[in-house]
């Protein structure tokens, strides 16, 4: 396979509008736990707590941008290196676990890319549909999704928080985290709620369905930190959507009440208090483990046949 | 060997696996195959160690990593010095390379041992490993001396210059002329060491084991004799020693001796004396003093001077203080004794300083005794002479320290063979060769220095601060040894020889351990030697047919008031 790396650092042109975590078609029933004029802040009061949460979380780096050469037509790719871990806290330890690293060479399907092999890393094809931007970053994200499956199956933690929404999944163990809100489910007349929240409180359960799989519980939680707008601290958390409403009930007071301890500080973390110590500890450590960015981008220069 | 330090040939850092350790002064060795096929060994010791958090950006990030909240690894390290690199090949080690501990022949390898043929025994490691010393580098072959310092108390200084001579006569490093090895050794404070010979009731099975270690049986030095002064006063001259009685030998010299030898300026020894001009005052009466010697000998020891004779020092000042300052105003003082020092206030100012000086050697300078010939001094008949000052005022030691070292000086001097070695134990150096200012003793000192290694005489020499000492004295030494240092001293550039850490590590070393730093090897080497077998104090002695002390007092340190 002929190909060259683009001279341009590969930073440049990767502005995409990511599809939105939310889909737009989501149907919300936020009377699951109690009717609309009964929603007041929840102070949860567990029943057990896990004794080991694991955090999952997943990083890519986009190293090089490059051009499949095939019978006088350039194909744009993109190299991109993932990473997947899990910081799995106990009382008194909290340790890395499960980092998986992979590098994949995102290419349309149609085109005759193969993997890509340099001194330090090799670049696995996965094929995107297109050479669309969104698809390629549907592609490196699907690709992330599985590594970060393939971590928790490592994991045997009984309360699982994966950073982001669940993506379907239904393992009774998982708990979607999602900091960052481009829609706010609850219906107008209850919206309030979230401005006054205390630290540490939780709004009733809604139940989301539409999207991949049987739907999903979720509810809303402040975190303890600095409020400096009705929305400081505020995250949404997603329960696969099985079992009765008892349960999930249960299952979230649980969670509501191990997730205060591990909010972060603004002087230590950009995205204060929503970006948890674990997550922000398994990230820092997998952009280590990503290695260094220059040097994998020289080894693709040095690996790309000069074009005669 | 890690990569995020630069690694050099003569320092690098190593990453200590999970369930390893590495600590201060462990010994280790790594190979590099270098692109032509050639293996070079790489050992070296290890300097520092350090342990920190990977993953952690803040300090405050300990809480959260204690309580289980923020992943974190730790990550421990150690700096190697490197001492050694076989064949000669200077290049770095890799990072990634493969570390080991040094054991057996490789670490005799590391600390350049292996190939040394005269080993003398200078101590045990932490862990409990022999470390030898290349005779060579002592006994004159390749160099001579040991310089020792550090600070009165801890530093265990004397305590040290005499396990080196025990290990020197009982090792067998110097093999059948250990026999006629001889060792002089100036016992400054209390009477540590008047008890040589006698063997330590406090040595115990796990001391007695740390001596095997080292190749050596313990027990007491066999040979010695101990030189004291006479008591003030005592018109039979018997020594002025507390609690030995025993095996002293008096300590003085005839009238006779002093003027013959020309002792007089080492009674003139101090900073002050140098400044003075009656140096030509000391010269001219020396000289007369000797011409009357030659002229009248008598047999016990007594000299006549112009019809007087001096049978006691203080006689012999009063003449001498006649001759310089005539009784008569009107009679001119002899020009043969002043000198050409016309000045009277000079002349003054040399009997204020001789007069002065008769309170302290009065009775160091005697020939009051019957048969006093006998008591000449003898360093050749036993093993160990130990001459004790320890009673003595300050001129009086200097000029002991003085006259003493001379003779010994002398006689291998007439000898014109090194073999058989005399060792000269000295403590105090810094009184006695001062850096800045000169005196007959530091002459002798300098000579002993500079000339001793080929003559054999072998200075081991401590002090409490070598920036104090004469520079060519403590250069002239080829193994410095240090013990506990004040950090202040320990900051100056005497103490070059020792890397950053080992300096700050001297400022907090317990007695019993030193630094030993030997021209073969660039880092000194941490050692500890074993407690004396031989007596400190009377209370240690196991005295023959008298109640030795038993263990049952022994105190917490081993150490404890040794000096």
């Amino acid at each position: 396979m002929d190909f060259s790396v683009e001279s341009w650092a590969p930073e440049y042109g990767s502005s995409i509008n990511l599809p939105s975590a939310e889909d737009a078609d989501d149907q919300a029933d936020a009377t699951v736990e109690r009717p609309l004029d009964a929603w007041t802040p929840i102070d949860p009061a567990p029943t057990a707590a896990p004794d080991e949460i694991a955090f999952i979380d997943g990083i890519q780096r986009i190293d090089a941008r490059i051009w499949i050469h095939e019978n006088g037509i350039s194909t744009p790719a993109v190299c991109v290196s993932l990473a997947a871990g899990a910081t799995v806290c106990a009382p008194g330890t909290a340790t890395t676990h499960g980092v998986l690293v992979v590098r994949s060479l995102i290419a349309p399907a149609s085109s005759t890319a193969g993997p890509i092999v340099t001194r330090h890393a090799t670049y696995e094809f996965v094929p995107a549909q297109d050479t669309t931007p969104e698809a390629t970053y549907l592609a490196i994200h699907g690709r992330r999704t599985e590594l970060e499956i393939g971590v928790a199956r490592s994991v045997t933690s009984s309360l699982i928080v994966f950073d982001g929404p669940l993506r379907g999944q239904s393992d009774r163990q998982s708990v979607g985290y999602i900091k960052t809100h481009h829609k706010i489910y609850l219906p107008d007349e209850v919206q309030a709620i979230l401005g006054i929240l205390d630290d540490g409180q939780r709004t009733p359960l809604l139940f989301l369905s539409g999207g991949p799989g049987a739907g999903r519980w979720s509810w809303y939680l402040r975190l303890p930190g600095r409020r400096v707008h009705p929305m400081s601290g505020i995250v949404r958390l997603e329960l696969p959507g099985t079992g009765t409403v008892g349960e999930a009930v249960c299952r979230a007071e649980t969670v509501s009440a191990c997730l205060p301890r591990f909010a972060s500080e603004s002087h230590k973390e950009a995205r204060a208090p929503q970006n948890l110590y674990p997550i922000s500890g398994i990230e820092r450590e997998l952009r280590r483990r990503l290695g260094d960015a220059l040097l994998l981008e020289r080894a693709l220069r040095v690996a790309a046949r000069p074009l005669v | 060997m890690l990569g995020t330090d630069d690694s050099t040939p003569l320092e690098f850092w190593v990453a200590v696996a999970n369930g390893q350790h590495l600590q201060l002064d462990d010994i280790i060795a790594l190979d590099r195959v270098l692109p032509t096929g050639d293996t070079v060994s790489i050992y070296g010791i290890v300097g520092q160690v350090r342990a920190r958090h990977e993953g952690a950006r803040f300090d405050s990030d300990v809480f959260l990593i204690a309580d289980g909240v923020l992943p974190a690894d730790v990550s421990e390290a150690a700096q190697i010095q490197v001492t050694r690199v076989v064949p000669e090949t200077f290049v770095p080690p890799l990072p990634g390379a493969e570390v080991r501990k040094a054991v057996g022949p490789e670490r005799d390898e590391a600390l350049d041992m292996a190939e040394v043929e005269h080993r003398l025994p200078a101590g045990l490691t932490r862990d409990g490993q022999p470390v030898m010393l290349d005779l060579e580098f002592i006994d004159g072959t390749k160099g001579a001396h040991v310089n020792i310092s550090g600070i009165s108390g801890v530093a265990t200084k004397t305590s040290y210059a005499t396990f080196l001579l025990y290990s020197l006569f009982n090792s067998g490093v110097l093999g059948a002329a250990a026999a006629n090895t001889k060792g002089l050794i100036f016992n400054v404070k209390g009477e540590d060491l008047l008890f040589l010979d006698h063997a330590n009731t406090r040595i115990d099975e796990t001391e007695r084991a740390r001596y095997a270690e080292l190749g050596l049986a313990a027990g007491p030095f066999r040979s010695m004799r101990a030189l004291a002064p006479p008591r003030k006063g005592d018109p039979n001259g018997t020594p002025a020693t507390g609690a030995r009685t025993t095996g002293v030998r008096p300590l003085y010299w005839t009238v006779a001796q002093f003027c013959e030898q020309g002792l007089l300026p080492f009674l003139f020894a101090d900073a002050e004396d140098e400044r003075q001009q009656y140096t030509i005052v000391v010269q001219s009466v020396t000289a007369q003093l000797q011409r009357c010697a030659k002229q009248s000998y008598t047999a016990d020891g007594a000299v006549r001077i112009d019809g007087r004779t001096a049978r006691t020092f203080s006689q012999l000042v009063s003449i001498v203080c006649d001759k310089l300052l005539p009784q008569d105003p009107d009679e001119e003082a002899d020009p043969q004794w002043t000198g050409r020092s016309i000045y009277t206030g000079t002349i003054n100012a040399f009997v204020r300083r001789l007069s002065s000086a008769e309170r302290h050697v009065a009775h160091l300078v005697r020939a009051d005794i019957d048969d006093a010939e006998t008591h000449a001094i003898d360093l050749d008949s036993q093993q160990v002479t130990v001459v004790d000052l320890h009673m003595l005022h300050d001129r009086a030691k200097r000029f002991v320290v003085g006259v003493v070292l001379r003779q010994a000086f002398e006689a291998k001097e007439a000898a014109g063979t090194a073999e058989p070695l005399q060792f000269v134990v000295l403590d105090e150096l810094n009184k006695y060769a001062p850096r800045d200012s000169s005196s007959p003793i530091k002459e002798i000192l300098l000579d002993v220095a500079e000339r001793g290694r080929s003559l054999g005489m072998i200075l081991i020499g401590a002090q409490q601060t070598a920036s104090e000492v004469e520079r060519r004295v403590v250069s002239n030494s080829a193994v410095r040894v240090v013990g506990r240092l004040d950090a202040a001293e320990a900051g100056r550039e005497q103490y070059g020889f020792l890397p950053a850490v080992q300096r700050q590590r001297a400022t907090i070393l317990k007695p019993g351990s030193m630094f030993v730093s030997q021209p073969r090897l660039p880092v000194p080497v941490l050692l500890e030697f074993p407690f004396p077998a031989w007596a400190t104090r009377v209370a240690e002695a196991d005295l023959s047919g008298g109640a030795g002390d038993g263990p049952a007092d022994r105190p917490a340190d081993p150490f404890d008031g040794l000096v």
